[in-house]
């Protein structure tokens, strides 16, 4: 290891210029960084024990305990922990660290920062809470609920006024590329936070969106893709600008590929969520944009990996000794990879066999364990003795973490890769006489299990890695003292002459605010072109005069329906191959809709699509399978939602979800609200007389809430579906 | 300086690979059609390039050869061999495609820039990417036109009804081929070990989730098989003819779309075998007795 002396304010001089008497004296906080880190770590490995859990859980129905640790509730709670606890965390860390020593100056408000960090672990822990208890507003990556969603937008403004006071007070003149990626960053996640979570709240936990059916759809992708580009990537890419080349003492390769690549990508990123759509009822043309724009961001993507990897040119022999350097490098090989892999995905005749298989998982995998998790233990690996003023307790135990991390991966991914292929082929074979040949749903989930499990112990593979890490990091800051200011010096910013020959991208590098208009226009164009035809021009979704709106009672199934989480295994889209239609039913018009806030489309089959379910089985078919799914299906990895045949549905807040459907334009008649609860009853008790005769004994039958829940299932789909003679 | 080229030329190995996949579809199949079809052309070029080249290298190393023989008879030395030297076309090629300053050479275009000690290089973009990027760019406008502005790409609904059409010659094939197989009318009986056990497999996938695994019917759904009631008639021939139409107002699946006649034959004498086996939990009985004797639907046992 080389790189284990803390940094000295020495260095600060050396670039300052010769007049030592103007030199300010500055101190940087580190403890900020330092906690950060320690919650990176933590949440981290909480974050990934539960995907480890929920992949058991797919293997092992057993692992459900409880409604409120079956899979439909744990997915989102990995999917948020890993995402904004794990790699958030990882994010306010490096940028906290970096940020300061790449202005010259201390993060503006050490208050804010303060605030900034017990908020974001405050909005955690309450995600944590949440999700199990099933408060969820069921969109990917947005799953919280209202009242989180404004304390997570308070939150990251206030991290955003700490930045650029923090750019205001510099002393540097210019800003470095790592900065305008933490600038397009916050800019557009501010944007996509709001916009995907307009919603009007019905009470303290609950609220309807402000979009519906294919709007909605959009509009998830628009920022469920993005997520992915501005929470997982571009700060990511800020981070690996700063910490690769300091780790490995080489010039950034090319500047130029810097401005070139960090526009392109911001620009054309933001178009390409339609691709999470394809083949579905969102309109062709806006199908072909988000597969376009996916193929044009090849080369941007690969922009970063490039500068990074030939950065280390003259330092390859180090990589093999090193690490940190290590762990850089197959974190941007992953990164390569995956951003090859996803325009390749975004290919309809690609997309056609990965779209709801394990594919998909396996793609955000080699992403998020390659590129984000990497990446992170190699900035801690640099961070934690720098921070401590000491040498990293045992590079031997960082060596095995790096096998461990690259085994883990390989071993979580490839099956999931196999289990993608091999289920999708099934769904779509046909015999020679035209059967399908694998009929029953569940011959293609049986058949993968084998993956999952390879995909379980990949996992565990991984997690055994960063235990190691926070055993290591845990004894490096034992065996030194945690620096929590490091003076520095350095002259006050002068006005700045720009000079003849300079390049032109030099005059935005001196103005942060000019810096955030040019990023916020550069990326709110995609957006707009994409969403905002979809929202005023009506034939982009025809109407079809037989979709009516939901009942009181079918409203609150559908609620039970998010409630659990069931759009996590669930599609409720039909698409339009005879593979589908053949197992389904008429492929799903865009029409049908309207009334869905939020859509329920789902984006993973575990189970069958449900969106032609209506009118398929009996009632009683449902109750014994929501009992315990083994009965109606032998061998199926479905938990059992016995409680739903115990519980009373909850009708408070059935007029108020009527009122605010109202508002939104849904047509039920003035003062329905009032009347809303006693249909309710209504619908209820014959549906519990219908699971009466077909032989259910039940008491009070008609207040459970697997009734609401019937009543869903059997609407669904049939609004277009020719009656039954 | 070895895992950095390898690692450069996978790196640019695969990013060539989506310029291949993103061709629109019917391009690309003529494309390759073309290819297929003329293999022999395609291997035989290749061939006869190398050729050429091998040729040239040959012949210029024998001019030098003569060269020297004759310049040393003259008393002149030709210092031994520049040619050896000369980089390969692949590697001016891969030198063109990257456009890399060398290291030693690399102070010349430090731009001067320091950010804590960062500094950066003045590079150029590497020709490759700047060009995949150019690719990807055209093939994207291309994309659009084809599948928007022209008639040559499907949009998805045509795509369904294409396969649809395929799906239906298909149906109709089989369905002429079932006419001469077995039907409700001409049914008899198997009880062939081999029939029973392949029913018993159709039996536990399609009708067991209703029917009880052992077929003793389940509370709220289908009837018990094991007992001598029967709600649509006994005997093979009602029992095929249940299976083939369904009872759809019940909830039973008509399976004549989705399963072979012979297969309908096997369940349907699997199902009679079931009668007296006292499975645990059986289902009451549903329906009326059904007395063999009485009608003149002979069984085979």
């Amino acid at each position: 290891m080389e790189h284990n002396e803390p940094i000295l304010p020495d260095q600060e001089r050396k670039g300052a210029g010769q007049d030592n008497s103007a030199l300010e004296t500055f101190y940087y906080d580190n403890k900020i960084v330092r906690d950060f880190g320690i919650a990176t770590t933590v949440w981290g490995i909480v974050g990934m024990l539960i995907g480890l859990w929920a992949a058991l859980q797919l293997v092992w129905p057993e692992f459900n305990l409880t409604q409120y640790f079956s899979f439909g509730r744990i997915r989102p709670v990995h999917t948020n922990a890993v995402i904004f606890a794990f790699v958030g965390n990882g994010i306010y860390m490096g940028v906290y660290y970096s940020l300061q020593r790449l202005l010259k100056a201390p993060m503006y408000s050490k208050l804010l920062s303060r605030i900034h960090f017990w908020g974001w672990q405050l909005i955690i822990v309450a995600a944590a809470i949440t999700l199990p208890l099933g408060y969820t507003s069921s969109g990917e990556y947005a799953e919280l609920e209202w009242p989180i969603d404004i304390a997570i937008a308070v939150v990251w403004i206030i991290f955003g006024i700490n930045m650029f006071g923090t750019l205001i007070k510099r002393r540097e003149n210019h800003l470095y590329v790592a900065i305008w990626f933490y600038i397009g960053t916050w800019v557009t996640v501010t944007v996509l936070h709001v916009i995907k979570n307009l919603e009007i709240p019905v009470s303290m936990w609950n609220s309807i969106p402000v979009f519906a059916g294919v709007q909605d759809a959009l509009i998830q992708w628009w920022y469920g893709h993005n997520a992915v580009a501005f929470f997982l990537t571009t700060p990511y890419l800020g981070l690996m600008y700063y910490f690769l080349p300091k780790a490995a003492n080489r010039p950034v390769y090319s500047y130029k590929l810097s401005i070139i690549h960090f526009w392109a990508l911001i620009f054309i990123y933001i178009w390409a969520g339609p691709h999470h759509l394809l083949y579905t009822s969102l309109p062709d043309w806006a199908q072909s944009l988000g597969s376009v724009f996916s193929l044009m961001l090849i080369a941007p993507s690969w922009g970063g990996m490039l500068n990074g990897l030939l950065t280390l040119r003259g330092a390859w022999d180090r990589v093999r000794k090193d690490p940190i350097l290590k762990f850089m490098v197959v974190a941007l090989t992953a990164y390569g990879m995956a951003t090859l892999e996803g325009p390749l995905l975004s290919i309809k005749s690609i997309n056609a066999i990965s779209h709801y298989t394990d594919w998909t998982v396996g793609h955000v995998h080699v992403g998020t364990l390659g590129w984000n998790g990497m990446l992170t233990f190699g900035i801690l690996y640099w961070l934690w003795p720098r921070l401590y003023a000491t040498k990293l307790h045992s590079v031997k135990l960082a060596n095995t973490h790096f096998w461990l991390g690259t085994l883990g991966t390989l071993f979580y991914t490839i099956p999931l890769y196999w289990a993608g292929w091999t289920q999708s082929l099934m769904w779509k074979k046909f015999t020679a006489d035209g059967f399908l040949a694998y009929g029953n749903f569940l011959e293609t989930v049986t058949q993968i299990l084998p993956m999952y499990m390879v995909r379980a112990l990949g996992g565990t593979i991984y997690i055994v890695g960063v235990l190691i890490m926070a055993y290591n990091l845990y004894k490096t800051s034992r065996a030194g003292s945690l620096v929590s200011e490091v003076k520095a010096q350095a002259p006050a910013r002068k006005a700045y002459v720009s000079h003849k020959g300079e390049h032109w991208h030099r005059w935005i590098e001196r103005r942060p605010m000019q810096m955030l208009v040019a990023s916020a226009v550069v990326v709110l164009i995609g957006g707009l072109v994409e969403i905002f035809p979809m929202l005023v021009i009506d034939n982009n979704v025809p109407k079809i005069a037989s979709v009516q709106p939901y009942t009181p009672l079918e409203l609150e199934g559908r609620d039970l329906y998010i409630k659990e989480g069931c759009v996590g295994c669930h599609s409720q889209m039909v698409r339009p191959f005879r593979s589908e239609t053949e197992r389904y039913g008429e492929f799903s018009k865009s029409g049908e809709f309207i009334y869905d806030r939020p859509f329920l489309w789902g984006s993973k089959r575990t189970g069958p699509d449900l969106h032609r379910v209506g009118g398929k089985y009996q009632h009683s078919w449902h109750y014994y399978h929501m009992e315990n799914p083994e009965t109606m299906s032998a061998g199926s990895i479905m938990p059992p939602y016995e409680h739903m045949l115990d519980n009373d549905l909850n009708t408070d807040y059935t007029a108020a979800k009527i009122k605010v459907l109202q508002m939104l334009n849904t047509p039920y008649p003035n003062g329905y609200a009032d009347r809303a609860v006693a249909d309710l009853k209504n619908q209820a008790l014959k549906i519990a007389n219908e699971l009466r005769e077909q032989g259910i004994e039940q008491e009070k039958l008609e207040d459970k809430e697997i009734v609401a829940l019937i009543a869903y299932l059997q609407r669904l789909g049939t609004d277009i579906k020719p009656k039954a003679k | 300086m070895d895992i950095n080229k390898k690692v450069i030329a996978l790196v640019s190995c695969l990013g060539m690979a989506p310029a291949l996949w993103a061709v629109e579809k019917t391009a690309q199949e003529a494309a390759w059609t073309w290819v297929v079809n003329n293999i022999v052309v395609v291997i035989g070029l290749g061939v006869i390039l190398f050729a050429f080249y091998a040729l040239w290298n040959t012949f210029e190393a024998i001019i030098y050869d003569k060269r020297r023989q004759v310049l040393a008879e003259q008393g002149i030395e030709l210092k031994p061999k520049e040619y050896v030297q000369e980089d390969s076309v692949f590697k001016k090629m891969y030198d063109k495609a990257w456009s890399l300053v060398p290291i030693d050479k690399e102070g010349e275009i430090d731009l001067g820039h320091d950010y804590d000690g960062i500094r950066e290089l003045d590079n150029r973009l590497p020709p490759w990417w700047v060009y995949t990027f150019y690719l990807t760019i055209v093939i994207g406008i291309g994309y659009l036109y084809v599948y928007h502005y022209s008639d040559i790409g499907l949009s998805q609904q045509e795509e369904y009804s294409e396969a649809m059409e395929e799906a239906k010659v298909q149906k109709l094939k089989f369905l002429f081929a079932q006419s001469n197989a077995v039907n409700e009318t001409n049914v008899v009986a198997l009880s062939d070990e081999k029939s029973l056990q392949e029913a018993h497999e159709i039996f536990s996938m399609k009708c067991a989730s209703c029917h009880g695994k052992q077929g003793q019917g389940l509370k709220g759904l289908g009837p018990n098989f094991t007992d001598q009631y029967w709600k649509h008639g006994g005997g093979v021939k009602n029992i095929f003819s249940t299976i083939k139409y369904g009872v759809p107002e019940k909830g039973m699946i008509a399976w004549k779309s989705q399963m072979q006649a012979s297969d309908m034959h096997k369940l349907a004498s699997y199902i009679l075998t079931l009668e007296g086996t006292n499975p645990p939990n059986p289902k009451e009985p549903e329906g009326d007795l059904w007395v063999p004797e009485n009608n003149t639907d002979s069984e085979a046992n």
